[in-house]
């Protein structure tokens, strides 16, 4: 094997410079969107649509059958659709967005809905809203959470709540009561203290819970409870350093003590968690993950309370859509979107196939063509929900631009956080040294 | 052989006079064909590669964040770099796994490679069997198992524990990441395996034979035959897989989950630019991040080559 000089440095400069650069370039802003009343759906022509969500297999097969009975109603119409797991999706509509390709017709979450609609990516559906577009089955305010500035940039599709989880099979082992409904937040970390030091003689070892402080939502429902709105009119911060201090300070016994879920082993389980493994016995989410964690941890014997009260005694709860259904701002076919988005939230055999693994249908038709068995997943989030409408007093934060990125800092300064690399002091700083960068100042 | 390649054009003798043109028409016919061959993999090479690269220079100056056009804000991405706890983090995890990983997998890549090089009846099987991992360890099937092997009550734990060693899985311990990555890096030292067996198959075997008449044993016979008449190809490997370690990404984005977890221990260069990139939307970062790591990689390659004249031997190069 002969190798010269020049060859070597052709190769190595070759190698350096294409794996190095795979740089991103992109586009401006579109236009933006007039308001106004939209044409009426032609259906002379042939029109083709595409539709994209998160999500896996079961979602998928669920979605290709309502696709297919939206085709059978309107022959004219043909639906391409696609699909990727929550990451790759946002990686896939962010350089979409970066082109102005977004699709037709996507799934959207809150966390995004300020960064796509602020920025003229998606389409101002008020238009559409009484001509392809019935949005009267619809509950006022969780309507409202797909508005921005009078711009009804998604339509939710159905709704979530916070909760707390408990397992009651792990809990009659140890001899342990689940909380009291009306428990505080202090009565919740007591009673996780009593969990651990009953799990402690346990094969596998039980805790209590995680460390919830470290999410994001819960951090900003408490922060609800405390009578701050997390976010401001003008899409920044609503809160300061203080308030996330005191929320980091209020758990930091717990981490001492050894009684929340050790970080450890929460990364090697990934993406499954001590909750779903059966080695904690409780854990606060959104209420539409009972059908997750059933089939994961593979105890039917799940049950839901309320999030703990603040200190007025009330839970402060707010449905958040679970989902939202969004157009595209550059849609060549606004009216076959609209009609596409009208007939999956409106439906009732939609309803019927999905039942609540989005989350409980926002509109009454929907649910009611639920197929729901006593004491199924779909009965008990359905009746979890409708225990906790009284207590559901707020409106769901509108997350600010850049939320995505702000959440994603919160959980991996969180992880730091509990690994004992960092402290509540370095937390706050760090995590509001990004945030100034993340959010874009008005 | 003194004989470089520009004595010996400037040596040729001018083609007699009534064949010049005629041959300039055919050497012109002969280039345009070669362009023509040539530009399926130029367009690519311009559209693919060089255009997204001078798009990336400029927006290193930009504070473009993938959904607002761009504006100017000069030399701002590349100040804030050094006041990032992050970045810092990230290169210090990169260095460690350039530094350590490197030499490493070469030594190991060397001396399997000398391993295959004798003389045996399997010779081939065995040359197949050791270069297995480097063809299924660049996917992304081999992190996972990778990862399996050393979580908690995995293989290594388990072993681990046999030997009395403290339980507990490699993957969610900030302070075992490190070794378990370079591990996964050694493990695929197929590639320069490869080129250190083809290399040690050049070096004559008179040399051998003279050296043993002298007496010379094997240490000796390594030391003064091996490595010299390896040099050239210990350059390139060493430049190779230097550049390479530099750009690790697919381990780590799996293996953390693409966070550069656990605790910011395997959050390499090119993980934590992806992150600025595509996560946190912040494209002139990333942008600007890419080009110090050009930067870098390309004063430590010329490094080398300044170094290598004093240590490297090319055949048919005298001094």
């Amino acid at each position: 094997m002969r190798i010269t000089r020049s060859a070597v440095l052709g190769i190595s400069v070759a190698t350096t410079v294409a794996l190095t650069l795979g740089a991103c370039s992109g586009g401006g802003n579109g236009e933006t969107t007039e308001p106004g009343a939209g044409d009426a759906l032609d259906t002379d022509r042939d029109i083709t649509l595409t539709l994209a969500w998160w999500g896996n297999d079961d979602r998928a097969s669920k979605y290709e059958e309502s696709v297919d009975l939206f085709e059978e109603q309107n022959p004219n119409i043909t639906v391409q659709t696609q699909f990727q797991a929550w990451d790759d999706y946002w990686t896939a509509r962010n350089t979409e967005a970066a082109g102005q390709a977004l699709p037709d017709v996507m799934q959207m979450d809150l966390s995004y809905l300020r960064q796509y609609g602020a920025t003229n990516q998606l389409a101002d559906l008020n238009g559409q809203i009484g001509v392809n577009l019935d949005v009267g089955g619809f509950d006022e305010a969780l309507l409202a959470s797909g508005n921005l500035e009078g711009g009804q940039f998604g339509i939710p599709t159905s709704s979530n709540t916070l909760a707390l989880f408990y397992n009651a099979d792990l809990l009659d082992e140890l001899g342990i009561e689940p909380p009291a409904e009306g428990y505080t937040w202090d009565e919740y970390d007591a009673w996780l203290t009593e969990v651990s030091e009953a799990g402690a003689g346990e094969d596998p070892v039980v805790f209590g819970g995680p460390d919830y402080s470290v999410t994001f939502w819960f951090f900003l429902q408490w922060l609800i409870q405390q009578g701050v709105e997390p976010f401001t009119e003008d899409g920044q911060l609503g809160f300061d350093e203080a308030d996330l201090t005191s929320w980091l300070e209020r758990t930091q016994p717990l981490r001492d003590a050894g009684v929340v879920y050790p970080i450890e082993r929460t990364k090697q389980l990934e993406p499954l968690g001590g909750f779903t493994v059966n080695e904690a016995a409780s854990e606060f989410s959104w209420d539409n993950f009972l059908a997750g964690y059933v089939a994961d941890s593979g105890t039917d014997n799940i049950q839901m309370l309320p999030i703990p009260s603040g200190d007025d005694g009330t839970t402060s709860l707010f449905f958040k859509p679970s989902m939202l259904l969004s157009s595209s701002a550059s849609s060549e076919e606004p009216e076959a979107a609209a009609a596409l988005i009208d007939f999956l939230v409106n439906d009732p055999e939609v309803g019927r196939i999905f039942g609540t693994s989005k989350g409980v249908p926002a509109v009454a038709e929907q649910r009611d063509a639920m197929e729901i068995e006593p004491g199924s997943v779909d009965e008990r989030v359905v009746a979890y929900e409708e225990s906790v409408t009284d207590q559901a007093t707020e409106a769901a934060p509108i997350p600010v631009e850049g939320f995505g990125a702000i959440e994603a800092e919160f959980k991996r300064l969180g992880e730091e956080l509990l690994y004992e690399t960092i402290d509540i002091e370095e937390f706050v700083s760090q995590w509001f040294n990004g945030a100034a960068s993340s959010i874009p100042q008005s | 052989m003194t004989l470089t390649r520009d004595d010996a054009q400037r040596g040729t003798p001018a083609p007699a006079p009534g064949t010049r043109t005629q041959q300039k028409r055919w050497r012109s016919a002969d280039v345009r064909a070669g362009y023509a061959f040539l530009t399926p993999w130029l367009l690519g090479f311009l559209l693919l590669t060089v255009g997204p690269m001078l798009a990336s220079l400029y927006l290193a100056f930009t504070d473009y964040n993938l959904f607002r056009s761009p504006s100017w804000v000069g030399f701002d991405n590349f100040t804030a770099l050094f006041s990032d706890p992050r970045y810092i983090q990230s290169v210090k995890v990169t260095a460690v796994y350039v530094l350590v990983g490197t030499p490493i997998k070469l030594i190991a890549a060397l001396a399997v490679a000398m391993l295959l090089n004798l003389k045996h009846s399997a010779q081939g099987a065995y040359r197949s069997i050791f270069y297995a991992p480097s063809l299924i360890g660049a996917s992304v099937s081999i992190a996972i198992v990778w990862k399996a092997m050393f979580i908690d009550d995995g293989m290594v734990d388990k072993i681990g524990q046999f030997f009395g060693a403290p339980a507990g899985g490699w993957v969610g311990n900030p302070d075992m990441t490190m070794p378990m990555m370079i591990l996964l890096a050694v493990w695929q030292f197929g590639a320069p395996m490869v080129i250190f067996l083809a290399g040690l198959k050049q070096v004559p075997a008179e040399l051998y034979e003279a050296a043993s008449v002298d007496g010379a044993g094997a240490v000796r016979k390594f030391l003064k035959i091996t490595l010299p008449m390896l040099s050239p190809v210990i350059f390139f490997n060493l430049l190779l897989e230097t550049i390479n370690a530099f750009q690790v990404f697919n381990s780590a984005f799996i293996i953390s989950g693409g966070t550069g977890g656990p605790a910011g221990s395997t959050l390499f260069y090119t993980l934590y630019l992806y992150i600025r990139g595509f996560t946190d939307f912040q494209m002139g970062y990333a942008s600007a991040m890419a080009w110090v790591l050009v930067l870098v990689v390309g004063i430590i390659t010329a490094v080398f080559f300044k170094t290598s004249k004093s240590w490297v031997h090319y055949s048919g190069e005298t001094r």
